[in-house]
């Protein structure tokens, strides 16, 4: 379904990205495992089309997006939810969750998607007035998940959804991210929490430096010795 | 060029212009002249802050004015006129940094704002303070020597590129720059944005306020505010960006262009050369930043690599190479 | 009574602060969307005041009613000056972007004033309605109809901005990309389109109050200077994020101007509104009514 050939990404004239392929099938959760600065961010923003690669080509579903703006990368059918949220901390959760239905080709649903959107975070419409800004971090991270999620992507990706945020609230995020996946969407999740996101995915990458340099299944990777000692705390 | 070339290049062009009054009689030309080596100083003197510091001001004009206001007084009073030029750009820092400390607080476009601010309070209150016409006393007006008004703006046009090839080359030059590349960045390594951009100010505005008074020795009458206008600001800007903001020719080729143009386009319709400066202004920010000079550059390059690739003349052959046509 | 002549100058002042207002809400909604700077605002203001000029010399149509028609020319001449000039800007990173939006304003201010010359020459022009001369009288105070008439299209224009801006759809999503440009694409907001509609949009408020100053007061084609200059200052003052705070910017300012004519006499107008721009730009930059 999303298939990224051998992109190297620069911010400026600094280097990020080296020939990063990846791949994520339909209906998978396939994590991006790495340490801080590695590159996993710079990964999901290239394919969200905010930077685009200097070399290789991100196709989904057959399209290329590495010439497609942003906006245009929506319509086709990948939400981002980035690393601390992007909210529109000046609007309600209702006017966020609305202006995530933008696109032409959600637009229609709007109504419907809401709903589902209210069923999964059942907190988002008891305050729905509430302006953005006013939400704990909890509450952001499921404003910004939820508002993603109404441009009814087929492809969500996710940028440390767990980052600042109370365990029980952890929990329950990886729980919504597993039923979402229920639902059909596929997943490209990147998490500090190692552990967690592997114990969920599919397969998973890892990234150092701006370089592939493993990819495993999720089972695999927990059980792997350098992952183990990098990122999972050695045990 | 090589360096060498350069300087004697230069040294050939000072000395055709030395000598240029002597050969050609014709005031009108000595008059257009007199305006290139005045655009020359304004302009390079702007670029000192605006390109080489990065500091965009629109104020420009009230150094000029200043200066201008200085030397007149002076000068009528009874100082030598060179005196009174030198003491004229001296005032014209001494206001300069006045203004400079609080308004360098401001950053890129406030800062731009900010002086065009300023620069329109000065102008409205000289106008409104002296409504009047200043007039050269008749005596002044017998003795009016145009040939020595030449030389005092090639003088000074000549002084303001090489003290401003000073100042770029030397170690201060490089702080100033740096300011532009990233202020943040070089308070961070230790290189005082506040002190460079002041002194970028100071030189900027001497020359400024050194060139209001040859603006004052050179006209016989004229409105004490009129030195004031913005447009004075805005040709600088204009011709700077032009000829190749932040390089030291740039202002000078700016200058010559500008001059030139205006004076071929004034015969057909009168100020008619700001439209098409603002058209050529809008190109260069959009595709030739580096203005002239990097047209010039650029064009200097593609003459060299046709040259690299084509060594000799083409040969007539069965294979195909690179470069050559059966 | 010399105290109805302070009052008089107030009431005249907040008159006019109205069109400040108006004209600076167009370059505020610009800044705000895109970080473009057009300093030829005000000649866009001048090309809205000849429009309404020579709908009335040429067919006689009363300004307040050829508004309709001067509105949407300045909305589309917007668009091509967008299409035109400014997109190119907006490929820039923010700080680039604020000074070549400045440049190229500068470049294109140039270009107008002069077209503006060449194609109506540099004679003061104003219009004159049946009704121009006539005024209401309240308590002594003389509310000429004209004026009048003008504030209170500049405050429905702006009320009508200020719910466009936060009770539609696409208001609401012009709002989201000045707020945050990469979220706003993130979620399928065209930027792009957003980008061209503010410009449009800005430029159509411009001209509004162009055709509002032709007839209220005078037009010629130096005055875009002056206005881009008024529109600036009101925007410090106010600061930005709220139309209603640029709209209190615009009266402030008039109000302060026509006080300090009163006291200090007419030749200082200018002055006293440079100096609390420049005050407020040292002092208070995020403006006195801004967030």
């Amino acid at each position: 379904m999303l298939e990224c050939e051998g992109i190297d990404v620069f911010y400026d004239d600094l280097q990020a990205l080296w020939g990063v392929s990846l791949s994520v099938e339909a209906g998978e959760i396939v994590a991006l495992i790495g340490s801080n600065g590695a590159g996993k961010t710079t990964i999901l923003r290239t394919i969200a089309g905010l930077s685009k690669p200097a070399k290789g080509d991100i196709k989904f579903d057959g399209v290329s997006l590495s010439k497609k703006p942003a906006y245009d990368i929506v319509d086709l059918g990948i939400a981002l939810v980035p690393e601390g949220r992007k909210l529109f901390g000046s609007m309600t959760v209702l006017e966020n969750l609305e202006l995530g239905a933008f696109t032409g080709r959600a637009r229609g649903e709007k109504n419907a998607t809401m709903k589902w959107v209210y069923e999964v975070f059942p907190l988002l419409e008891e305050r729905r007035n509430q302006t953005a800004v006013t939400l704990s971090g909890g509450q952001q991270q499921m404003l910004a998940i939820g508002r993603a999620l109404m441009s009814q992507p087929k492809l969500l990706l996710l940028d440390e959804p767990s980052l600042g945020l109370a365990p029980l609230v952890v929990q329950m995020i990886f729980d919504v991210i597993e039923q979402i996946n229920q639902r059909g969407v596929s997943v490209l999740l990147v998490e500090q929490n190692a552990h967690a996101a592997l114990e969920r995915a599919a397969r998973a990458y890892v990234v150092e430096n701006g370089r592939v340099v493993g990819h495993d299944t999720g089972q695999n990777m927990l059980r792997h010795e350098h992952v183990k000692s990098a990122y999972l705390g050695g045990v | 060029m090589s360096f060498n070339r350069k300087l004697l290049a230069t040294a050939a062009l000072i000395v055709i212009l030395a000598i240029l009054p002597l050969v050609v009689g014709r005031d009108d030309i000595i008059n257009l002249m007199f305006m290139m080596f005045l655009s020359v100083t304004l302009a390079q003197s702007w670029n000192i802050l605006g390109g080489y510091a990065g500091q965009v001001n629109l104020g420009h004009a009230a150094f000029f004015g200043v200066g201008t206001l200085v030397a007149r007084y002076l000068w009528f009073s009874g100082t030598p006129i060179y005196v009174a030029m030198l003491v004229a750009g001296l005032v014209a820092v001494i206001f300069a940094l006045i203004i400079g400390m609080p308004t360098f607080r401001l950053r890129g476009a406030y800062f731009a704002i900010g002086t065009l601010g300023v620069a329109e309070t000065v102008r409205i209150t000289v106008g409104n303070v002296l409504p009047i016409v200043t007039a050269l006393p008749s005596n002044f007006i017998v003795n009016y020597d145009l040939n020595l008004r030449y030389y005092a703006a090639l003088v000074l046009a000549v002084l303001t590129v090489l003290v401003t090839y000073w100042l770029v080359n030397s170690r201060t030059g490089l702080g100033i720059v740096a300011v532009r590349e990233d202020e943040d960045a070089g308070e961070a390594s230790g290189v005082s944005a506040l002190k460079h951009k002041l002194i970028a100010l100071a030189v900027s505005s001497f020359f400024a306020g050194v060139a209001g008074g040859l603006f004052a020795f050179y006209h016989v009458s004229y409105y004490y505010q009129f030195p004031f206008a913005p447009n004075w600001t805005f040709d600088a800007l204009m011709i700077t960006y032009i000829g190749g903001v932040g390089t030291l020719i740039g202002p000078v080729v700016g200058a010559f262009f500008y001059v030139t143009v205006r004076e071929w386009l004034a015969v057909s319709i009168v100020d008619a050369h700001l439209f098409v400066f603002g058209a050529i202004f809008i190109c260069v920010v959009l595709l030739l930043p580096g203005g002239l000079v990097e047209a010039w550059t650029k064009m200097q390059r593609v003459r060299l690599l046709s040259r690299l690739l084509r060594p000799t003349p083409p040969v007539k052959s069965v294979v195909k190479g690179r470069g050559e046509q059966t | 009574m010399p105290i109805d002549a302070l009052t008089q100058g107030l009431v005249f002042g907040i008159l006019v602060g109205a069109l400040y207002g108006l004209a600076a809400v167009g370059l505020s909604l610009v800044f705000g969307v895109m970080r473009v700077l057009n300093v030829a605002h005000g000649e866009l203001l001048m090309i809205g005041g000849y429009a309404s000029f020579w709908f009335f010399s040429l067919y006689g149509i009363d300004p307040f009613v050829s508004l309709a028609a001067t509105i949407p020319t300045l909305f589309v001449i917007g668009i091509v000056l967008h299409r035109g000039l400014f997109v190119h800007v907006t490929k820039l990173r923010e700080e680039d972007r604020i000074k070549n939006s400045l440049l190229m304003g500068f470049g294109l201010a140039l270009i107008l004033d002069n077209l503006a010359i060449r194609l109506w020459t540099a004679d003061e022009r104003s219009i004159t309605t049946v009704y121009s001369g006539a005024a209401a009288s309240l308590m002594g105070v003389s509310l000429p109809y004209v004026r009048v008439g003008s504030l209170l299209f500049a405050l429905v224009a702006i009320l009508a901005l200020h719910l466009f801006l936060t009770r539609t759809y696409i208001g609401r999503s012009i709002r989201a990309t000045a707020e945050d440009w990469e979220a706003a694409a993130i979620v399928g907001i065209n930027v792009d389109r957003t980008y061209l509609l503010a410009f449009a949009i800005g430029t159509a408020l411009a001209g509004a109050a162009g055709a509002l100053v032709s007839v209220g007061y005078s037009i010629n084609p130096g005055i875009g200077l002056e206005w881009t200059l008024k529109a600036l200052i009101v925007i410090v003052l106010a600061g930005m994020g709220s139309v209603g705070g640029t709209l209190a910017g615009g009266l402030l300012l008039g109000a302060v101007e026509s006080v300090s004519v009163y006291f200090i006499g007419g030749a200082y107008r200018e002055v006293v509104g440079l100096v609390m721009f420049l005050l407020v730009l040292l002092l208070r930059p995020k403006g006195l009514f801004g967030n």
